[in-house]
């Protein structure tokens, strides 16, 4: 069934995001809070959050385009906040020269609009520079706020960089959501 | 200055005078107004502000495309001008002792501008003549984020100032600022931000719902209680631009889906003690909700709350405000409606009996409205590049 497929692909997102960013034995414990409130979904009147989160997500999809990573509506920036670091020498997954990516990262899930499918995009800071102050973006789909770090885009991801200044954001696929 | 360079000074000088004599000879100074006649040799001296007015605003301007070197304006409400300004390291936090005479500087800084040793320090100025007058190294860090307030703030009585880190380890740096001194960073893995619940404790929002309450010692000793999560953080978390007033001893949280959590601070804990919606059924239907960057603020003297909102779906939480509602604390009534021409990110309320509301728009400028007339005093152009924080006394 077609919106239960949906609502899986929802689940699992948010399953591998918890992943990222906990430790086994808590995402044991998160995973059976989830299921507990699947459970009750189906007693509930309206599916408000996964009606509202995939009508979000395919809106950004339904505009967004696959060629030109200079702008806001490039298809991996569903969810991202900066200077993109395409318009600073560098590429959606290449940092400008003389900066660095920072080897941590919050993650979020894009819907190529060529394939239909969701994909889990590393937003890395490219650091070590001053702001590149070229094309500012702000995308929110699923941001949260920084009392859950790895969803959200106003924090410096240059942690374990060498140097924390931020100059860029770079969105890299790291897998299929 | 070389010998040639004075002679040609000189020469500029004699020119001067020179070009004035004829005019001054014609038409003397005689009969002129008072304010027209000059002073020929002026003295040339700097500004002091003297003690702070509640009607001051200070803004935080991170300056997005520098951001190495980052500001902070002084505004008077009344006259809606700049009256002067602080320079601010990397991503800084601010916060004002509670009468406004010293001005608390978070902030970053590498020894080569973006190169070099890094070091995080809170910097002491004077608010009277914005001076820097000394500093105290935080050897843990501080957290790196798109300012936020509740990334630091005094404890009540203004003793302690608590400075949020994340590395990513998450930790709060304690500073006594009247001994200038290092106290400790006490260690609340998982939690984040600063909400001050006494004069050595505070609270912080947890990635599960729940507020974790610390209290601390002089020597630095801490205590952590846990809670219950009283909010769902996956569906509808609340905001960090949480407000708290130490006079009332009260604290809210907005959700992105409009919820008002109350909490009473009661022995140095965050009591979370009712929830309300902001949103009419009719609200919903026109899509209005709760969003822009530091969107809440809390009138003390009349219990009245301030949100912007905006209409969109989810996720135009960061979306500017085009109104500000206003709701009574006690009632949860809708009080007014204030039409913002400016749609705003960022507001504050003048803690006075005639107080002014504050809006900061993404173009830079600021609007002042008085709350007594809902007459705009005035629209401040300009106002640096990104400001996107605003600090009044006595909050």
């Amino acid at each position: 069934m077609k919106r239960q497929g949906r609502f899986d692909r929802l689940v699992e997102n948010a399953a591998r995001r918890i992943a990222q960013k906990t430790s086994r034995r808590s995402l044991l414990a998160r995973l059976g809070t989830l299921l507990a409130g699947l459970a009750l979904v189906p007693v509930l009147p309206v599916d408000r959050r996964g009606a509202i989160s995939r009508a979000r997500a395919e809106e950004f999809a339904k505009m967004a385009q696959t060629t030109d990573p200079t702008q806001c509506n490039y298809w991996r920036y569903c969810a991202i906040d900066g200077y993109m670091c395409s318009c600073c020498g560098g590429g959606p997954s290449t940092c400008p020269p003389g900066t660095h990516p920072s080897p941590s990262s919050w993650v979020g899930t894009c819907i190529n609009p060529d394939d239909g499918q969701a994909y889990l995009i590393a937003y890395r800071d490219c650091c070590g520079k001053d702001s590149c102050g070229q094309c500012a973006c702000l995308s929110l789909e699923g941001e949260m706020p920084v009392y859950r770090p790895q969803l959200n885009n106003d924090i410096v991801w240059c942690f374990g960089a060498p140097n924390m200044v931020y100059h860029c954001s770079s969105a890299a696929i790291v897998g299929r959501a | 200055m070389s010998p040639h360079r004075l002679a040609a000074t000189a020469a500029g000088v004699a020119l001067l005078l020179h070009a004035a004599a004829p005019f001054a000879q014609e038409r003397g100074t005689e009969g002129l107004p008072k304010e027209a006649v000059l002073e020929v040799e002026e003295e040339h001296t700097t500004a002091v502000l003297g003690p702070a007015s509640p009607h001051w605003v200070y803004v935080l301007d991170p300056v997005f495309p520098h951001l190495i070197a980052s500001k902070v304006y002084v505004v008077d409400g009344d006259s809606v001008r700049i009256i002067g300004m602080i320079n601010t390291g990397y991503v800084p936090n601010i916060a004002l002792s509670p009468d406004g005479s010293r001005i608390y500087v978070a902030e970053t800084y590498y020894s080569r501008g973006t190169r070099g040793e890094r070091t995080d320090v809170v910097t002491y100025f004077d608010g009277s003549t914005l001076e820097a007058t000394g500093e105290t190294v935080l050897p843990r860090g501080r957290f790196l984020v798109v300012p936020k307030k509740p990334d630091a703030a005094l404890t009540f009585g203004g003793r302690y100032l608590l400075s949020f880190n994340m590395d990513p380890a998450t930790t709060v740096s304690v500073v006594d600022v009247v001994e200038q001194k290092y106290v400790t960073d006490i260690e609340v893995p998982g939690c984040s931000l600063v909400f001050p619940t006494g004069e050595r404790s505070f609270s912080m929002l947890c990635p599960d719902g729940s507020f974790v309450d610390v209290a601390f010692e002089p020597d630095g000793t801490a205590t952590i209680r846990d809670q219950e999560p009283f909010f769902d953080s996956e569906d509808d978390p609340v905001f960090e631009h949480g407000v708290v007033s130490e006079k009332d001893g009260r604290a809210f949280f907005v959700s992105y889906e409009g919820m008002v959590y109350e909490a009473k601070i009661e022995d140095g804990r965050m009591r979370v003690a009712a929830s309300w919606s902001l949103l009419s059924d009719a609200d919903r239907a026109e899509s209005w909700r709760p969003g822009g960057w530091q969107l809440m603020a809390y009138h003390a003297p009349s219990d009245r709350l301030f949100v912007l909102m905006h209409r969109g779906g989810r996720w135009t939480h960061k979306h500017a405000g085009e109104e500000v509602w206003v709701f009574d604390a006690n009632t949860h009534e809708r009080l007014q409606r204030i039409p913002l021409e400016h749609h705003s990110i960022t507001i504050s309320v003048s803690q006075d009996e005639n107080p002014l509301l504050f809006a900061l728009s993404e173009e830079a400028s600021l609007t002042v409205i008085d709350l007594g007339s809902g007459e705009v005093k005035g629209v401040l152009e300009g106002l640096g590049d990104s400001p996107f924080l605003t600090y009044v006394v006595g909050e």
